[in-house]
């Protein structure tokens, strides 16, 4: 009986015990690695907010419509807490993954090399996003003050249509970028981009006729000394 | 303060070694301006001879590489002394052609006319635009003389102008360095100045020579940075300003932006002298003043108070992260009265600059989308003007714009106060009265 619960129980048991004890170190030192790196995430954090208001780079946020466009999405974060806080869980995440391998789990070993294959995708979308938005901001900006100041009723529309087409082509590049879908991506936005074109070179045919014909019809009786209800301006600004 | 020497070519090094000392420079910018730059040389030099006969004197063309033989109408230009009843210099009056170097613009064909102007100590230097038609030369005593007998060291420029001629200098440029730096100098833009040749020299040593002042903004430059420094200045008479325009359809908000951002610019090299100045003081104003009658104009004011609501409606989406509510609102307001009830009052104007002023020191957003997108506020403030001021005589419209710079002057400690604050987020601004 002795030796049958030797053979069923114990033994089992000091072998758990003793894998245990053989797995433990691994596991207490993978623990620690990911300890280490929550208050190395948390040092990164600080130096990245730090150098940020050092450097001023706050205001170039400002200047280039990102806290704006960040403000319109109802973040709440300053652009460099956001930074921050990526860096943060950049950080986080790498060493979670380095104490996963610290404790030598053969799946985790091959999942970490292909994630550190993939970081600079990552990054390189998230920098092609940053131009989008940048890019977005300024450019629609700079079309709602010009569209305003030549008159054109449709200045707003204008403007966050240029904003979107500019995000739209940012978001393509960075799926692109990140291996996401694609072929489907490029596709969907080639016919809906198309699409788009078409309609608006449609509309504009189609109901702008007749403004063209009333635009020209004025300017030709305009120059024939007709009508001066919208002729220019005779004072000098300057 | 920095030196700071462009390359003069090597002929006109020459030419200074050869010419020694000139009394008197006088230097014509110019750029494609064969059709009119023939007359101005035979103005400048008439006046030259007739008013400084014993004075040697030289006429400098500083040109952008024209090509429609700009040059050559300076080098073949001469004056019928006889048929002007005046005698000539005999060998006292050179010229000197020679092309600028750097960034293209007026700013860099001033700089080459300081430099030769230093390198033959001259006492006294004008320059005057290439494209005038009204220059006579008795100019040349107005801007000349008050730096040879009366010891100015700046003169600027009075031109008799068109009640609505110059609204941006009227309603922004004018009322804005005058309340910034006390001195009632009406056309701080003007484009014709007299200067002495220690400000010639002193303005050479500004580190400004590539930045925007040398593509445009030099004339507010050159005003605001004798003013700045203590320099004498003075204004002088000059009757009628004629000239081409170069460019009929240039872009109003360019304009704007152009002229804006180099008063902006000029705030922030100095503010520890304009924040110390209250109210103003007149300059001494030579010349022989009159006025004439004033020919109808076509004011499109329907196309402007459209423009001015379509821009309080679409653009307040930016103007809030820079206008305080309070001012938003009234602007709103004020874009739903018609136009037989839409005034502008000038309190509100003064705010509204100071504002847009603040909002480039802070840079809220790229300097150039800020100042475009005053350009339909400065219309409504223009059509406001030209409503109350539509059946008015000159006079009388020049003592509205002194109203005007009186309102700026009274509001300028709102301004003050402003300036060195932190830049704030949008957000927080909002609160600022």
């Amino acid at each position: 009986m002795k030796s049958f619960i030797a053979k069923v129980l114990t033994e089992p048991l000091r072998s758990l015990v003793e894998k245990a004890a053989e797995y433990l170190p691994t596991v207490l030192a993978g623990l620690v690695v990911f300890l280490l790196g929550l208050l190395l995430a948390w040092l990164v954090k600080l130096l990245v907010v730090r150098i940020i208001k050092l450097l001023k780079i706050e205001g170039a946020f400002l200047r280039s419509g990102v806290t704006e466009a960040l403000q319109r999405m109802a973040v709440k974060d300053t652009p460099a807490k956001l930074i921050g806080r990526m860096f943060y869980w950049l950080v986080v995440v790498i060493f979670f993954i380095l104490s996963l391998s610290v404790m030598r789990i053969p799946v985790i070993d091959e999942l970490l090399g292909r994630f550190l294959l993939y970081l600079p995708n990552i990054f390189v979308a998230l920098v092609i996003m940053a131009i989008g938005i940048f890019l977005g901001n300024f450019l629609g900006r700079a079309v709602l003050i010009a569209s305003v100041n030549a008159g054109l009723r449709l200045s707003g529309l204008l403007s966050k249509g240029v904003r979107t087409v500019i995000l739209l082509f940012a978001a393509v590049m960075a799926l692109e970028q990140l291996g996401i879908a694609r072929s489907t991506v490029v596709v969907t936005f080639t016919i809906l981009f198309g699409g788009v074109v078409l309609a608006l070179a449609l509309a504009f045919g189609l109901g702008g006729k007749e403004l063209a014909a009333s635009w020209l019809e004025k300017r030709l009786k305009k120059e024939g000394g007709g009508e001066d209800g919208d002729r220019e301006d005779e004072l000098h600004h300057l | 303060m920095a030196d700071h020497h462009i390359s003069l070519s090597e002929d006109v090094r020459a030419r200074i070694a050869e010419l020694g000392n000139v009394d008197i420079l006088v230097g014509i910018p110019s750029f494609n301006s064969a059709r009119t730059i023939g007359h101005v040389v035979r103005a400048v030099e008439a006046g030259l001879s007739k008013y400084f006969p014993g004075s040697r004197s030289l006429l400098v063309n500083s040109d952008g590489g024209s090509t429609d033989g700009t040059t050559d109408v300076v080098r073949q230009a001469g004056v019928d002394f006889g048929s002007v009843l005046i005698a000539p210099q005999d060998g006292r009056f050179h010229k000197l052609v020679t092309p600028y170097h750097g960034i293209p613009g007026k700013g860099s064909a001033f700089r080459a006319v300081f430099e030769i102007a230093r390198g033959l100590g001259v006492k006294a230097c004008a320059v005057v635009d290439s494209d005038l038609r009204s220059i006579t030369p008795e100019w040349m005593e107005l801007l000349i003389k008050p730096v040879l007998e009366e010891g100015y060291d700046y003169v600027s420029p009075y031109y008799l102008r068109h009640k609505y001629d110059g609204t941006i200098t009227n309603s922004i440029v004018y009322p804005l360095t005058r309340a910034l730096y006390g001195k009632r100098i009406r056309q701080p833009i003007g484009g014709d100045f007299g200067f002495s040749g220690r400000l010639a020299s002193f303005y050479l040593g500004k580190d400004v020579w590539e930045t925007d002042v040398a593509r445009f903004g030099i004339d507010i430059w050159m005003t605001t940075t004798a003013v700045a420094n203590g320099f004498k200045v003075c204004q002088a008479f000059l009757g009628a300003k004629i000239h081409d325009a170069k460019d009929p359809g240039a872009d109003l908000s360019a304009m704007l932006h152009q002229v804006v951002s180099a008063v902006v610019d000029l705030m922030e090299e100095y503010p520890d002298v304009w924040r110390k100045v209250a109210g103003s003081e007149p300059v001494p104003t030579f010349g022989f003043a009159y006025s004439v009658g004033l020919e109808p104009i076509h004011v499109n004011l329907d196309r402007m108070l459209e423009k001015f609501r379509l821009g309080v409606a679409d653009l307040a989406v930016l103007y809030r992260s820079f206008l305080p509510p309070a001012l938003l609102a009234f602007l709103t307001s004020l874009a739903e009265e018609p136009r037989d009830r839409f005034v502008f009052p000038d309190k509100e104007w003064a705010w509204t600059i100071f504002r847009f002023a603040l909002a480039c020191r802070r840079k809220v957003m790229s300097r150039e989308h800020i100042i475009k997108s005053l350009t339909p506020l400065y219309l409504g403030k223009v059509a406001s003007f030209v409503i109350e001021t539509w059946d008015s005589a000159a006079e009388d419209v020049e003592n509205r714009l002194e109203e005007l710079c009186r309102t700026f002057e009274e509001e300028k400690p709102y301004l003050v106060e402003r300036w060195d604050r932190q830049p704030r987020r949008s957000g927080s601004s909002r609160r600022s009265p």
